[in-house]
């Protein structure tokens, strides 16, 4: 299926030489002594979950983040990317997973924005005959260079910023995750302009969790685990069932559960039907129990993310029926939704979860404060037991009790922000964006075990992950989402990885062929 | 859904922001013209040109300002400059008035580049660097001048820089617009521009694609000094004086006239053009309130109650809170018919 | 320039951060030795009389200070209008005061709190910029005191029923100074121990937070600004007492000072961080600084300077110390 290799290409002095590098953030090690190289005129396929460092490898070669340690030759010559303007001057363009367009710009401005060959000396519409020519190639005939971003779609985006890496003649394109939000035609748009860029010689770091497209696009494929460089074989040499094995390693199928908890009295009941959450998501329905957790699986742009905030009433455009416990909530107020009994736990700790310079006391009982109150008050006595008990439930030490947050491991930092949101009151919906984005392999089993047990006292859980492996671990019910839709829904035991990983990255396992089955 | 359908609209929301400002402008003008004859007044041309002469010290500190908040940022020491200019022109021209205009740019310049590396380099919040810098200047003016008004010996030069050119502009007026058309065409048709709205529109998108941002943050702030140390020292000479605070008013100008010209808060939006539309017509409105009479607690209630309203538009959240108060009083009625067809759209409406 | 540059980079680069610290303690340390050694060396400053003229000087801006504090404290910046606020209010004292003492104090305190309650609706419902609305709303201040009054200085009725004790020293010490320590006690144990206070802090510390955990950022902020409003009319009513007049005048720099006696006790602006106790602290030093250079002779200017400058350092050392905390 893998593309015949370019005569030469396996013999070729590599491009770009990347040895021993080795980028930690605090605690976590991002990336362990890992080597990479790239043969000019290929298509070298990145691969592996989230989090195993996949993203670290390609900031550091476009100069966004600089590795601990490690040397990285480029064109035979050893070179220290500070800035992605000197990255650039090496000859490496890149298209960020998390787009770096301005909106407040226009096409043909974003295009051109932060270019280092561009003339000091613009006109305006000067390069237009160059942008059209870049559009057309992408498929983007209908949208004008002088169009704000901000007018443009998800996938048109994407592909603008296609546009800007190819417009700056690289020799080394990184595309990271080009096509999570793409359509087929889109994607059929992003294939041809990659094999032209390679029939010129130039190279293309290709990120994807999309098999499929890995087997029909690239020659080589790195694959990468927990930040450990694993294997780098020719695609050709390989198939979607080799891939899939290599991804997830030898970690046995996670144990399956039983759907059903004990039962704790009251036990929450929640029914959405026909949920819309503008631009993205339309017609979502489900049905969520108390015990019961449910996985929203689905990439970045799937609209899992958005699903939950819409029922956290953080997006006033937000429609839908939405009842909990038989009661009719309307959307678009936070302060409506959490009365009607939502928790809501951002995927963004830090900018839209924790109060990082308050002490893990006050961040626990930072939402129950209108309960702990008598007389405008703050029962003192009432809130530091509420906050011990927290503390005992999430099992930290209490000795922490006063220390700010900020000072704690990611992981921990994760529990004390669960821990504000569990047992609020009982029997209510628990909306979880992203449970463990950030945490160590061993808080991560902490904070599973605590949203079980949140669930067996008759919370409904509903998570949002773009993480194969966390859905499959703490979900009983799975509801796969793609491009603002829900795929399929299916439960634990009926899922495999392989299905999953399918649905999640590109939507429907049956309307491209190549996808992992 | 295609973004073809939707182009249109689009189009003309943007073309109706864009062109506000000097709509608005247009409406001043015949405000300007009609009002005073209403209450048998008339406005002549010299009270054209005495706005001109108001734009060219103020419609400056406007610029200043505004091009720190197309770039995200926000330069309250503008007055300070404003301020520290004038005195500077006055205290060390007194033998050369270009000498003095040099060292009160000079000045500007070492300000600015101060500011702006403190703001860039240590990625702070401009608000508090810009306030402690607008009282050292403050008080750095102050100290130059003794603490009390200064005056500048040589009137030939403010005659000069104030004598009638084409009926409605002076030497002093020109070079503010010359000054606006210089940042317009570099707004234009260099890189420049379109890297100052980047890094206010997406500070990290921008570092991302590879804009210098620490550098053009650094250069707008610089920019934003000189232009006011410019402003004040032609006011001084002007005026033949140099006062040791010149109050509040020439920020509340420059804030209203950059927000009457479209420039949001939010940053990445905006253009030197209409800058000087909103500071035209403010100008204008001044000349008016000057024309018709008006006592200045009313210039002064309308001046404010212009800038909350122009605050008030451009607030980031209006949108947001007009969406929630809808639905919040719509009550029943409302959140049933926004459900649409759905037939379980019962709502009890218990709030 | 590229010195600089190259200095704040090391700065800011992770192996190079001690420096960062020891450059903090060296400037704190430098700044309390220029204080000793001036206070030392100055004549007349280590007298009883004169630490009760610092009192009393730090009280009026104290006031103040202690409101703006709240502002600041829940991350919507500061304000730039109290200073007329004060003024105004110190204006409608005097005027109300025909109708009784209590009800004088009570009116002005009232209007405080609700001009400044305005504001706050404003800046929290749709998110207008802080900075911008209280500069508009000042002008607006500005403009209705001079209509209501016809731009004259207002001055108390003729038999101005016992408002003399407003003026008066107790024990030597202004009666001001005894509200500033009453306002500052029972401002801490609003902030410290109330609902109101702990969600202020958390709305300063982390907005887009607080609004995912359902706070009622609308009535907080406005919550803020009223209680900033009723400092000031607080000082307003001290003021007017103190002055027998008032007018648009008495407002002064009342803003700035206490925006810097804020900054100096190391609240941080952005919100969040920061305590009314540090704030009146700041706001003993400024006046410490000022009386300092105003018994050795130097001019209002160089006193405003060395305000700016302190608030300046002061400002950029804290957010260094902030960010190497967060590591």
């Amino acid at each position: 299926m893998g593309r015949a290799l370019q005569p030469g290409l396996m013999t070729a002095p590599p491009f770009i030489d990347a040895r021993g590098i080795t980028k930690r953030y605090g605690p976590i090690t991002a990336l362990d002594d890992v080597s990479f190289e790239l043969r000019p005129g290929e298509v070298h396929a990145l691969l592996g979950h989230n989090g195993a460092g996949k993203s670290t490898l390609v900031k550091i070669l476009s100069g966004l983040v600089r590795p601990v340690s490690g040397t990285l030759t480029m064109a035979g010559e050893e070179v220290t990317l500070r800035t992605p303007q000197q990255a650039q001057q090496h000859g490496v363009a890149l298209v960020d997973q998390e787009l770096s367009l301005v909106p407040a710009l226009t096409v043909e401005e974003n295009i051109l924005l932060g270019n280092v060959e561009s003339p000091f000396l613009q006109r305006p519409g000067g390069s237009r005959a160059a942008t059209r020519e870049i559009l057309d190639g992408l498929g983007l005939r209908h949208v004008a260079p002088s169009t704000h971003v901000r007018d443009l779609a998800i996938g048109e985006r994407q592909l603008i910023e296609i546009a800007r890496a190819l417009s700056r003649d690289a020799r080394v394109l990184i595309l990271d995750e080009p096509t999570a939000t793409l359509s087929d035609t889109e994607i059929e748009h992003v294939f041809r302009a990659v094999r032209q860029v390679v029939a010129q010689g130039r190279s293309v770091i290709y990120v994807s969790h999309r098999l499929g497209e890995v087997l029909e696009l690239c020659d080589r494929a790195s694959i990468f685990r927990d930040g450990r460089h694993v294997e780098t074989r020719a695609v050709s040499e390989l198939d979607r069932r080799g891939l899939i094995e290599l991804m997830l390693g030898d970690v046995p199928e996670p144990s399956q559960r039983d759907g059903l908890h004990e039962d704790a009295g009251e036990v929450a009941t929640v029914t959405i039907r026909n949920l819309s959450v503008p631009p993205r998501v339309q017609g979502f329905d489900l049905t969520a129990r108390g015990g019961q957790i449910i996985a929203l699986a689905g990439q970045i742009g799937s609209g899992a993310s958005e699903v939950l905030r819409a029922l956290a009433g953080l997006v006033p455009d937000a429609q839908g029926d939405v009842s909990i416990n038989g009661k009719d909530v309307r959307l678009g107020s936070p302060r409506r939704c959490v009365d009607a009994g939502t928790v809501y736990a951002s995927g963004d700790r830090k900018g839209e979860g924790l109060f990082l310079g308050h002490s893990v006391q006050l961040n626990l009982v930072a939402t129950r404060l209108p309960a702990l109150t008598r007389w405008g008050l703050v029962r003192r006595g009432a809130a530091a037991s509420v906050a011990r008990q927290l503390i005992d439930v999430i099992g930290m030490d209490r000795k922490r009790m006063r220390t700010p947050v900020v000072s704690l491991s990611g992981g921990n930092q994760q529990k004390v922000f669960l821990g504000r949101c569990l047992e609020q009151h009982a029997a209510e919906l628990l909306l979880l964006e992203e449970p463990t984005r950030g945490v160590d392999v061993g808080g991560r089993m902490e904070i599973h075990d605590l949203v079980r047990v949140a669930a067996a006292h008759g919370n409904a859980v509903i998570f949002a992950s773009t993480e194969l492996d966390e859905v499959l671990d703490l979900a009983d019910t799975i509801v796969t989402m793609h491009a603002g839709r829900v795929v399929r829904t299916l439960p634990r035991r009926l899922a495999t990885s392989a299905e999953i990983l399918g649905d999640m990255t590109h939507g429907n396992s049956e309307s491209r062929a190549g996808v992992a089955a | 859904m295609s973004s073809v359908a939707l182009k249109d609209p689009r189009r003309t929301r943007e073309l109706a922001r864009t062109s506000a400002p000097f709509l608005i402008l247009a409406l001043m003008l015949v405000a300007f013209y009609v009002l005073p004859q209403l209450s048998g007044r008339e406005a002549t041309v010299f009270n054209v040109f005495n706005s001109m002469q108001n734009f060219a010290a103020l419609g400056l500190v406007a610029l200043a300002l505004g091009l720190t908040m197309i770039a995200g940022e926000f330069d309250l020491s503008v007055v300070g400059m404003y301020g520290l200019g004038s005195m500077l022109a006055v205290m060390t021209g007194k033998d050369s008035a270009l000498l003095g205009l040099g060292i009160a740019l000079l000045a500007g310049l070492f300000v600015g580049l101060v500011q702006g590396t403190i703001i860039a380099k240590l990625r702070i919040n401009s608000m508090p660097v810009t306030l402690g810098g607008y009282l050292l200047l403050l008080g750095l003016t102050a100290t130059i001048g003794h603490d009390d008004s200064q005056s500048y010996p040589n009137l030939s030069v403010g005659s000069s820089l104030d004598s009638v050119v084409a009926q409605i502009f002076s030497l002093r007026s020109l070079v503010a617009v010359g000054v606006f058309v210089v940042v317009t065409l570099a707004m234009r048709y260099t890189r420049l521009g379109r890297d100052i709205r980047a890094i206010g529109g997406d500070r990290r998108a921008s570092r991302t694609a590879g804009v210098p941002v620490d550098r053009m943050l650094i250069g707008v702030f610089a920019l934003s000094s000189v232009l006011s140390a410019l402003a004040g020292a032609l006011i001084a000479y002007s005026l033949a004086t140099a006062t040791p605070d010149p109050g509040l008013a020439p920020l509340i100008f420059a804030i209203t006239a950059v927000l009457l010209g479209g420039v949001t808060l939010a940053g990445g939006q905006g253009a030197a053009l209409a800058i000087a539309a909103g500071a035209i017509t403010l100008s204008l409105l001044q000349e008016l309130f000057s024309i018709l009479g008006t006592p200045t607690y009313v210039s002064s209630l309308i001046t404010g109650g212009l800038l909350v309203l122009v605050t008030i538009i451009a607030a980031p959240d209006l949108k947001q809170w007009w969406r929630t108060v809808r639905t919040r009083r719509g009550g029943p009625t409302a959140s049933a018919a926004s459900v649409g067809s759905s037939p379980a759209a019962t709502v009890t409406g218990e709030r | 320039m590229t010195a600089i540059a190259l200095r704040v980079n090391q700065l800011l680069d992770r192996r190079s951060l001690p420096v960062a610290q020891l450059l903090l303690r060296v400037i704190t340390a430098a700044f309390a030795a220029i204080l000793v050694i001036g206070a030392l060396t100055t004549e007349g400053f280590l007298s009883v009389d004169n630490v009760k003229a610092i009192l009393g000087s730090t009280a009026f801006v104290g006031i103040i200070a202690v409101g703006i504090t709240v502002i600041m404290l829940s991350g919507n910046l500061f304000s730039l209008s109290l200073g007329t606020t004060t003024a105004v209010c110190a204006m409608l004292f005097l005027f109300a005061l025909q109708a009784g003492i209590v009800v004088a104090i009570v009116a002005t305190v009232a209007l405080g709190a609700v001009l400044g309650a305005a504001q706050g609706l404003l800046i929290g419902s749709i998110g207008a910029n802080a900075i911008i609305v209280t500069i508009g709303a000042g002008a607006l201040q500005e403009g209705g005191a001079v209509w209501a009054s016809g731009g004259s200085a207002v001055f108390p009725p003729k038999n101005a029923p016992g408002m003399s004790f407003l003026a008066d020293t107790i024990l030597g010490v202004p009666f001001a100074v005894y509200v500033l320590v009453v306002l500052a006690v029972a401002g801490e144990y609003l902030m410290r121990r109330t609902r109101f206070g702990r969600e202020i802090y958390l709305m300063g510390e982390n907005k887009r937070a607080a609004r995912a955990a359902a706070l009622p950022i609308v009535a907080l902020t406005a919550g803020a600004f009223a209680v900033a409003g009723a400092c000031a009319a607080i000082a307003g009513v001290l003021i007017g007492a103190f002055n027998q007049n008032a007018s648009l005048l008495v407002s002064g720099t009342f803003t700035y000072d206490a925006i810097a006696a804020a900054l100096v006790g190391g609240s941080v602006v952005t919100g969040g961080r920061g305590s009314i106790a540090r704030t009146v602290a700041g706001a003993v030093v400024i006046a410490t600084i000022s009386d300092l250079l105003l018994l050795r002779g130097y001019s209002t200017g160089v006193q405003i300077l060395v305000k700016g400058a302190v608030v300046l350092v002061v400002v950029v050392l804290l957010h260094i110390n902030q960010r190497e905390g967060e590591r």
